[in-house]
């Protein structure tokens, strides 16, 4: 009796016992510690980002004068009063330049920035699918293969590009010993120079920013609507991009915003005629020692990037909201 | 069809815990099929899609899927008849899940060949095959709402709009979820994401359904309470339904007829009753249910009697049935836990009863099941309806019993 009954108690034991649930987050308050470990990045940020973003903004708000540095300073005490000038010419000048060098050179910027993104997304979405989609033995080697390249130095490789592109250089030789042209193209010195040479180096921060996304789809939803008469290409756009579409915004970001502003790429492979914005800021800061003029520039570029970034993630925000009340 | 059959065939268990469902499902009998009792039939089975003539809708013939080195789906043959639900039943890994996938286009069977209507779906796109899929996990579009998610479809086939709300219309209130048109699916809980999946699929009228794990995404207690709700929506439109599941009582419930599948290959074909009271082979027996095995060996056979000796206990086993076996040949006998009687009192009769001592007890409320010790230490488990809520003289743990069955009962198999 006493053994069968033990067993019996087990049992009923087991089947009451209440499964110990250990809080998986515990109430956490914040030590010394946990604000030293946000300190540094922070004071990093101060340090090098918003305190010479001043700076810049300080100039930009000032004339040139030959004196060292080479701008009036902002505030200036004469006979016991203290002036404070702010000068909003270089703001102006931006926009009613009489050969519209700026705005022509904002647009030029905007625009190239756009199409290599556009040529980026095209190239990368496939690249990173390949990625998402391959075995993970395949998956380092290609991984190695689209990170490998930033290895090397940027301007090594952009030098590299020239070799290939130039009169005879390799793409003319090829094209020319199997009789498909006559004579050399002209390839450097022309926007599509520039668009390789961007394409080429930012790729792998469209491609990585994809991958991510793409490992977090659910491809029963590519499944479903192959089920429910969706043509592939259809398919693609109804499931994939939604699915995804976080990841084409992080990496469009993050190849359109330094594609803006990059300097080297356009400067190397780039033609007399396309001034870019980087080009004119360096024109305005060394060859025509105009620092405030150039600190404005800069200013306006910042401007014309943050305010859509920030509307857009006002916009993501509020629809997160929307959908974050439905839960 | 009959649409009383899916309630007919299920264990008596579960048709009582859903009367007002039973009633449901006679009232929207629309279908002109009775059931008729054919000779040589069990009571209470149904006839099979043969009997009633019906139309045959799908064939796979000898199908194979091979991956590399591993055979999925070894050389099928299956027939689907038109209003049928079929539920292809096994564990995991056994090549259910990749049939279906072939059915719906997904893969590509490695040779053979699936007939729709009498023509050849290999080589036919997914968007292309008239043939609609529910999702284990639903696959619904999280960014689309109810409403979008069940017209998806048929925006695919490029109907009129008017027409396209009409019938997503339709689907709403098959699946009782006109209140919800409006919401996406990560605000609806798993019992309403799973009609609008349903509704989905069903959306397009295909000629086939298939339901991947329907019920594996939901917890237990909603798990029962859907499945004849499943059901119903189902005989209420008459499409055929064949649906792969891991859960033997989702087959029982569910499904007109269930195959038994292992490392690809159909063990057994039946509805659910034969399944259960006929299995064919040891699997089968073992698969399906609880079941005591005996290791045993013929002594002698004739047209009327077979008597069976067993290892584990010293009485005979006597079958009312032949055997087509050589005498003293190895045989294993399976018996069900429900159909052993136990008693304190010894049986009268030579043959099919042994002993043992009451090991244990495992009280689930509805049945209580005993595992005895036979002398031997052999341990069979038999189980005893709780009809009474406080009866005396019930075995207990360490009491002696004895064991009886009828000669029914016993089911013989030769492999």
């Amino acid at each position: 009796m006493s053994t069968g009954f033990s067993a019996n108690m087990t049992f009923i034991r087991r089947a009451f016992q209440q499964r110990r649930k250990a809080p998986l987050l515990t109430r956490h308050n914040n030590t010394w510690r946990d604000y030293a470990l946000i300190f540094v990045p922070y004071v990093w940020m101060l340090l090098f980002f918003l305190l010479p973003f001043l700076i810049i903004f300080k100039i930009s708000l000032s004339v040139t004068e030959i004196a060292i540095p080479p701008y009036s300073p902002l505030v200036t005490f004469e006979e016991g009063a203290m002036q404070i000038i702010l000068h909003l010419e270089n703001y102006t000048s931006i926009f009613t330049d009489p050969d519209g060098t700026y705005i022509r050179s904002y647009l030029k910027s905007l625009q190239v920035a756009a199409f290599s993104t556009l040529f980026c997304l095209i190239i990368g979405y496939p690249l990173a699918w390949a990625l998402a989609s391959s075995r993970p033995a395949v998956r380092n080697v290609l991984f190695m293969l689209v990170i490998m390249p930033s290895w090397t130095s940027f301007v090594v490789r952009i030098y590299a590009w020239m070799t290939i592109m130039k009169r005879d250089g390799m793409i003319n030789d090829v094209l020319m010993a199997l009789g498909i042209i006559d004579s050399p193209i002209q390839m450097l010195q022309t926007d599509f120079a520039v668009y390789v040479g961007i394409v080429y180096c930012y790729l792998p921060y469209m491609v990585l920013p994809l991958f991510s996304a793409l490992m977090k789809v659910d491809y029963s939803l590519i499944e479903a609507a192959y089920d429910l008469g969706c043509r592939p290409v259809k398919t693609f756009f109804s499931t994939l991009v939604p699915q995804t579409k976080s990841g084409i915004i992080a990496g469009s970001m993050l190849v359109f915003i330094p594609a803006l502003g990059e300097y080297v790429i356009p400067e190397l492979l780039g033609g007399k005629d396309s001034i870019l914005i980087g080009r004119i800021l360096w024109q305005e800061f060394f060859n025509n020692r105009d620092w405030p003029l150039a600190s404005a520039v800069a200013i306006t570029m910042l401007l014309i990037l943050v305010i859509p970034i920030m509307l857009f993630y006002k916009i993501e925000r509020r629809e997160q909201e929307k959908l974050n009340a439905g839960k | 069809m009959e649409s009383e059959a899916p309630v007919d065939t299920k264990t008596a268990s579960a048709a009582a815990a859903q009367p007002a469902a039973k009633e449901n499902t006679a009232g929207q009998n629309n279908q002109p099929v009775k059931q008729m009792h054919l000779p040589g039939q069990l009571p209470g089975q149904k006839p099979t899609p043969e009997q009633q003539n019906r139309k045959p809708i799908l064939e796979i013939k000898h199908v194979t899927k091979q991956f590399e080195t591993f055979t999925a789906v070894n050389d099928v043959d299956l027939t689907l008849y038109q209003g049928e639900i079929f539920a292809l039943l096994g564990s995991s890994g056994c090549g259910k899940s990749t049939l279906l996938r072939m059915l719906a286009g997904f893969e590509t069977p490695t040779s053979g060949s699936i007939l729709l209507d009498g023509r050849e779906l290999i080589g036919v796109p997914p968007y292309k095959r008239p043939v609609n899929m529910m999702f284990q996990s639903y696959a619904l579009f999280p960014y689309m709402t109810v409403k979008q998610n069940i017209a998806f479809g048929l925006k695919q086939s490029k109907l009129p709009k008017a027409q396209i709300e009409e019938r997503v219309d339709k689907m709403l209130r098959l699946v009782h979820m006109e209140e919800y048109v409006d919401r996406k699916p990560f605000q609806l809980s798993g019992g309403q994401r799973q009609r609008v999946a349903l509704a989905r699929s069903l959306a397009k009228e295909p000629r086939v359904l298939l339901l991947d794990e329907p019920m594996g995404a939901l917890d237990k207690k909603l798990r029962e309470q859907m499945r004849l709700e499943l059901v119903d929506i189902i005989n209420s439109v008459g499409v055929t339904c064949l649906m792969v599941t891991h859960d033997q009582e989702e087959a029982m419930t569910m499904a007109d007829r269930i195959a038994i599948m292992d490392k690809g290959e159909f063990l057994q074909i039946g509805g659910p009753r034969e399944i259960y009271e006929n299995p064919n082979c040891r699997f089968c027996a073992e698969f399906i249910g609880s079941v005591n095995i005996f290791d045993c060996h013929l002594i002698t056979s004739n047209a009327t009697q077979s008597l069976i000796a067993c290892s584990d206990f010293k009485n005979p086993i006597e079958l009312t049935h032949d055997i087509d076996l050589a005498d003293g040949m190895p045989l294993t006998i399976a018996l069900r836990p429900e159909k052993i009687y136990i008693s304190h009192l010894p049986p009268q009769e030579q043959t099919n009863w042994c002993e043992g001592v009451v090991e244990n007890i495992a009280y689930l409320g509805d049945i209580s099941i005993y595992y005895v010790r036979l002398t031997d230490g052999r341990i069979v488990s038999a189980t005893l309806p709780n009809v009474d809520r406080f009866k005396e003289g019930l075995p207990t743990w360490d009491d002696h019993v004895y064991l009886s069955w009828d000669p029914e009962s016993c089911i013989a198999l030769t492999f």
